[in-house]
């Protein structure tokens, strides 16, 4: 299994809060903690804001594995939107595992502001499990060719008026 | 199995009629809705004349879930003015629902309840039957609402419980978690890879209320309109998670769906993981606040880093 | 069409040296929609903030980004810039490749390929950013300050020496905290209380500052500019209005012999008491769990067991059946001065410390703290400022000074230093030798911190001047020995082990957050680290403020500091907090939710899950004013942006400007284009 992943690199996306989790990145960066280069982030105010529609179409849209990672319980800056994402993604990842999708593509953690060490080791330790899973292909085969979105010239604000 | 055959018509039908009757006499409910007979097993009617009240009927055969009819986007039923509705004790958590999320008011409709003891999975005779672990509904069994209490008034004698089928639910689930993931990928991709994207299941669900679906959003388009596996799995996956914590199992979404994709699998996947996780099961108190929308400092999180 | 400008930044070597930035502004040449990409050595400069400046005007730029450092670090600088600039600062974003960047990886290529990737994704969200506008807030020119220690005091005064009311909350019975515990100060020898009194009655004295004493924040709403506090005034027992400081109550209580809470337990109170005689207010508490009145009534006795207190008050001030009662005070600004405790070295500990089982866990007679030794070398101290052991008040002749207990020790739980214990303990060195001038000094320690302004000087003072014998290393055990207290320690500059027969041993114990600050954290939503102190918004450039906006902080409760840097961290508070008051209207990001009406069908999930009860729910008539349905609707005022509402709403309909759907999915999708 592992060998004919040897050149593959995971693709993964990860959802993470404004105040602790990016911020912790940051901190990583500025202690210069050497990581896997294969993690995107995608900057949200809180985890609250993390809907499960994000998750399913990073997969749909390429991602071999995802993260979402936010304030610790008690931490929120918004007081309680993580304790509500918590719910809401034990559901999902409940769910997700029942239909067949392998929990390990989907990396879920708190990391505060202050712990930089604690961000690198979730984005290495992610990359790891998914590269030993492999490409996602059983996702993307899914539809009948893989639906390659141009992006446009036009801002959505136009398009409107 | 045992000898566990039930009775096909149950008792307190006249009751019934007799109830019906009087509130529409009375005046104030102009139009109740319940079941009938038909050709084909039983099906819902819309009595606003007295007289016609010996129309209704309660036998094994009223599978339906009238509570869809509560479902205030539809116009057309609230302009026919306060509704009486009868409620099986499934039917009737889904009334406790509307009223958790602001679609109705306690005031707004009257709520006759009958006591039930399952009914037929399929409901195409014309005559009612007697329920044998081949012909019960497999998601009566266990039922945990014989004795409805949101309900104005109550009829019927208790019936005994409805027989265990062939195979339960919960078995049938078990199962599916029994076995490897690559296994249930691909019975699931099998099942919704056959979803037509008629949407029957969110028409008939008393729940799926909302003005504009989240599945015709097109700014931005999160779930494929297209009917491929993977569109259809967004858009199962979505349900069922707009669902949890809210799904009353009445069954209605697994009997309409024209290619028989077995959601009721989801949905009781879906009860068990808010029951273990969060002690929470569905129930017809209003008050009852649903899991998702509400928190505990110690809830459970062995899934985070 | 589309319009973007693409600004990528060397930031000298720091992203230069890992990431091809012209490479990266060549690439995003050609993204669609991308009008101008260029790159520059430092953005954030001012050539830097002119070169995009020129860029809005001459290319119509209807879009920024800028491919640099964190947002956190210069969104708020290239917003400015692109605002002077004419173009709606709203549609500038920042793309993070230095540190989620060119200062993790090492690889070029894998580097500059995903800075690419990252500010491609930012110019897909930047094309669905709007041009919001600012929200304005109008600004309730009122502080709370909770904590009357000296940061408090300090903080308080200088607010309402600015013109501004402040509520000052304290829990204790007085004001003045732990400075008025002490005897002297370093470096000066400075007698404690004569420099603080002052202080305190200036606070209670001035006609901006509002004291509440024995009271406690209950509960916090509201955000900058507009909070509402509940404060818990708790049952005094006494009015404080009538009550004239005579102390005649405190004369007659027969409950004598409870530990005094200010003398740290080297003596005795009575159950109603003032703790200190220059307490501000001069007015007594009843401590009533240790009321022989109060206890009776806990038991269910009918008739009162004792009332001797108001028998004896001629001011009738005395009331046994009060209350606490709730004062609601609306203030613009929070500040967290709760300052500190001791370490306790006993065997009960909250979770993640460890007790000194080495050195006796407490038990062991004569063996005590900082606060203690400070208590018994000040003239109004429990023995008139006489060094004497507790255990048998004979004047001991050997003293050691014991550093580091509990800090610099992972073991322990606690990994950080003190600060003001290597001060302290010299400072008592020298107390000692003044005052039993045959006396023997030995103070065992690790490193000696005296880093500010006449510290190390003071600090030679105790060894040279005054004879104190500092020994490098530590002290392994400590345990009752006849009537002394045997000391076991090292002296690793000798290399040999040092035992020494004590009279009386001072532990300098750690400095601890004060409890409850992790629950008063959590009412303000301000975090505390994982020590317990107050977390600051920034270690370097932001050290009096917290991440929530509104609420500074002052004092040790931020981490452990001696007087002259807590006095300097409050007023630099308090200039903050009148910064906040010089306008009449606060600006607001405009990240709140909006609800569409049209689709919303008022279900209300949005309202269950807000922290801040932003949303209500509202009526939808017809035309004729018949009610046909609900909806919700988020106040703008209070909506403090977290997305929480959008992300329950299962049609979504509530969107949260600066992250709607259109721009979180469009950043998702420009991730697929990686190759």
């Amino acid at each position: 299994m592992t060998d004919a992943h040897t050149d593959f690199e995971p693709r993964i996306t990860a959802f993470v809060c404004n105040w602790c989790t990016y911020t912790g990145a940051d901190l990583a960066g500025t202690s210069r903690l050497h990581m896997a280069s294969n993690v995107r982030l995608i900057r949200l105010p809180c985890t609250g804001r993390i809907d499960p529609l994000f998750i399913v179409k990073a997969f749909e849209r390429g991602a071999d594995g995802v993260i979402v990672s936010g304030c610790h319980p008690a931490d929120c800056h918004y007081t309680s939107g993580n304790y509500h994402a918590r719910r809401r993604f034990a559901v999902f990842h409940d769910i997700m595992e029942f239909i067949g999708v392998d929990p390990r593509r989907m990396t879920f953690s708190w990391v505060s502001a202050s712990e930089g060490a604690k961000w690198k080791d979730v984005v290495n330790e992610a990359v790891a499990n998914v590269r030993e899973l492999g490409p996602y292909e059983a996702y993307r085969a899914l539809a009948p060719e893989a639906v390659e979105l141009e992006p446009s010239g036009h801002s959505g604000a136009e398009v409107a008026s | 199995m045992t000898d566990t055959a039930t009775a096909p018509v149950y008792t307190g039908v006249d009751d019934l009629r007799r109830i019906a009757r009087e509130l529409l006499e009375a005046g104030d409910v102009r139009v109740i809705i319940g079941w009938e007979a038909a050709r084909r097993g039983a099906r819902p009617v819309f009595v606003s004349d007295p007289a016609e009240t010996d129309k209704l009927i309660f036998d094994t055969r009223c599978v339906h879930n009238l509570v869809t009819y509560l479902n205030p986007r539809r116009d057309h039923v609230a302009e026919l003015g306060k509704i009486a509705l009868v409620v099986k004790g499934c039917d009737v958590k889904a009334v406790a629902g509307l009223l958790r999320e602001s679609q109705l008011g306690r005031a707004d409709v009257v709520l006759i309840g009958v006591r039930c003891g399952g009914v037929l999975e399929e409901n195409e005779l014309p005559a009612a039957l007697a329920l044998t672990p081949e012909t019960v509904a497999p998601r009566c069994y266990g039922c945990d609402n014989r004795e409805p209490t949101l309900t104005d008034h109550l009829v019927g004698e208790p019936q005994p419980e409805p027989p265990r089928p062939v195979m339960t639910i919960d078995e049938r689930v078990a199962a599916l978690d029994g076995q490897p993931l690559e296994e249930r990928w691909a019975f699931w991709t099998e099942q919704f890879g056959k979803c037509v994207r008629c949407y029957a299941c969110r028409q008939v669900c008393p729940l799926c209320i909302c003005e504009q679906c989240i599945v015709e959003k097109t700014r931005p388009q999160w779930i494929e309109s297209s009917a491929h596996p993977r569109g259809n799995l967004s858009w199962n996956v979505t349900r069922a998670i707009h669902l949890a914590g809210r799904c009353v199992d009445c069954g209605e979404c697994e009997r309409f769906c024209p290619v028989g994709i077995p959601l009721s699998l989801l949905n009781r996947k879906l009860q068990d993981i808010v029951r273990e996780r969060y002690d929470y099961t569905v129930s017809d108190d209003p008050e009852n606040a649903a899991p998702i929308g509400d928190y505990r400092l110690d809830d459970q999180q062995e899934f985070i880093k | 069409m589309s319009r973007i400008g693409v600004f990528v930044c060397h930031c000298g070597e720091n992203i230069g040296r890992t990431v091809d930035c012209a490479a990266v502004a060549e690439a995003l040449k050609d993204h669609p929609g991308v009008a101008v990409a260029e790159d520059y050595k430092y953005m954030c400069s001012d050539p830097g903030q002119a070169l995009v400046k020129k860029a809005i005007e001459e290319n119509n730029l209807t879009g920024v980004v800028i491919a640099a450092c964190s947002p956190h670090m210069h969104e708020k600088t290239f917003r400015r810039a692109v605002d002077q600039a004419g173009l709606n600062k709203f549609m500038c974003e920042m793309a993070n490749i230095r540190e989620h960047c060119s200062w993790i990886h090492e690889d070029k290529d894998e580097a500059t390929a995903k800075a690419i990737d990252i500010a491609r994704t930012i110019v897909e969200k930047v094309k669905h950013n709007r041009p919001l506008e600012v929200i304005k807030i109008p600004v309730t020119k009122r502080a709370l300050v909770i904590g009357g220690g000296i940061a408090g005091i300090q903080a308080a005064l200088d607010i309402a020496d600015g013109g501004h009311e402040v509520v000052l909350i304290e829990k204790s019975a007085s004001i003045g905290g732990h400075m008025s515990q002490l005897s002297e100060t370093f470096p000066t020898l400075d007698c404690s209380q004569c420099i603080l009194t002052p202080r305190m009655v200036e606070a209670y004295q001035h006609p901006n500052i509002k004291l509440h004493t024995w009271s406690e924040v209950e509960k916090v709403d509201g955000y900058i500019g507009n909070f509402e506090v509940t404060i818990r005034k708790k049952a005094r027992s006494v009015d404080e209005d009538l009550c004239n400081g005579c102390g005649d109550c405190q004369g007659v209580c027969p409950s004598k012999k409870i530990p005094s809470e200010f003398d740290a337990g080297l003596s005795n109170r009575t159950a109603i008491y003032v703790p200190f005689p220059q307490a501000v207010p001069n007015i007594p508490v009843l401590d009533r769990p240790n009321c022989s009145l109060f206890k009776g009534r806990a038991k269910g006795l009918k008739k009162d067991a004792c009332g001797k207190c108001k028998e004896a008050c001629l001011k009738g001030a005395i009331d046994y059946d009060t209350e606490d009662t709730f004062v609601t005070e609306e203030v613009g600004a929070i500040v967290v001065a709760t300052g500190f405790k001791l370490y306790d070295i006993g065997r009960d500990q909250p979770e993640g410390l460890t007790g000194y089982g080495e050195y006796g866990y407490g038990e062991v007679p004569d063996v005590i703290d900082g606060l203690q030794f400070e208590r018994l070398a000040s003239a109004s101290g429990p023995t008139a400022g006489a060094i004497l052991r507790p255990s048998d008040g004979t004047e001991p002749k050997t003293v050691v000074f014991v550093h580091c207990v509990g800090s610099r020790d992972p073991e322990k739980g606690m990994s950080y230093c003190s600060k003001i214990c290597c001060m302290y303990n010299a400072k008592h060195a020298m107390l000692y030798k003044h005052k039993v001038h045959d006396g023997r000094a030995v103070a065992f320690y690790m490193d000696i911190r005296a880093a500010g302004k006449g510290y190390d000087e003071f600090s030679r003072r105790a060894i040279e001047e005054d004879h104190a014998e500092y020994i490098r290393g530590r002290v392994s055990r400590i345990f009752r020995d006849g009537d002394k207290v045997k000391v076991w320690g090292f002296d690793t500059l000798s290399g040999e082990q040092v035992v020494i027969d004590a009279d009386m041993v001072v532990l300098a114990t750690a400095v601890r957050p004060q409890d409850g600050v992790k629950e008063l954290g959590q009412k303000l939503s301000v975090s505390v680290d994982a020590d317990g102190f107050i977390n600051e918004a920034h270690p370097k450039l932001r050290p009096v403020e917290t991440n929530t906006a509104g609420v500074f902080v002052a004092g040790a409760c931020q981490s452990p500091r001696d007087i002259p840097d807590a006095v300097a961290m409050a007023s630099a508070t308090g200039a903050k907090v009148l910064g906040l008051f010089s306008s009449d209207e606060l600006e607001r990001e405009p990240a709140v939710a909006i609800v569409n009406e049209q689709t919303c069908i008022g279900c209300m999930r949005c309202e269950l899950v807000c922290p801040y009860g932003a949303i209500e729910q509202r009526e939808v008539c017809t035309v004729d004013g018949h009610v046909c349905g609900h909806t919700a609707y988020v106040n703008p005022g209070v909506c403090q942006g977290c997305g929480t509402c959008q992300a329950v709403c299962l049609s979504k309909s509530v969107e949260l400007q600066t992250f709607t759907d259109e721009q979180i999915f469009s950043e998702i999708n420009a991730l697929c284009a990686w190759e």
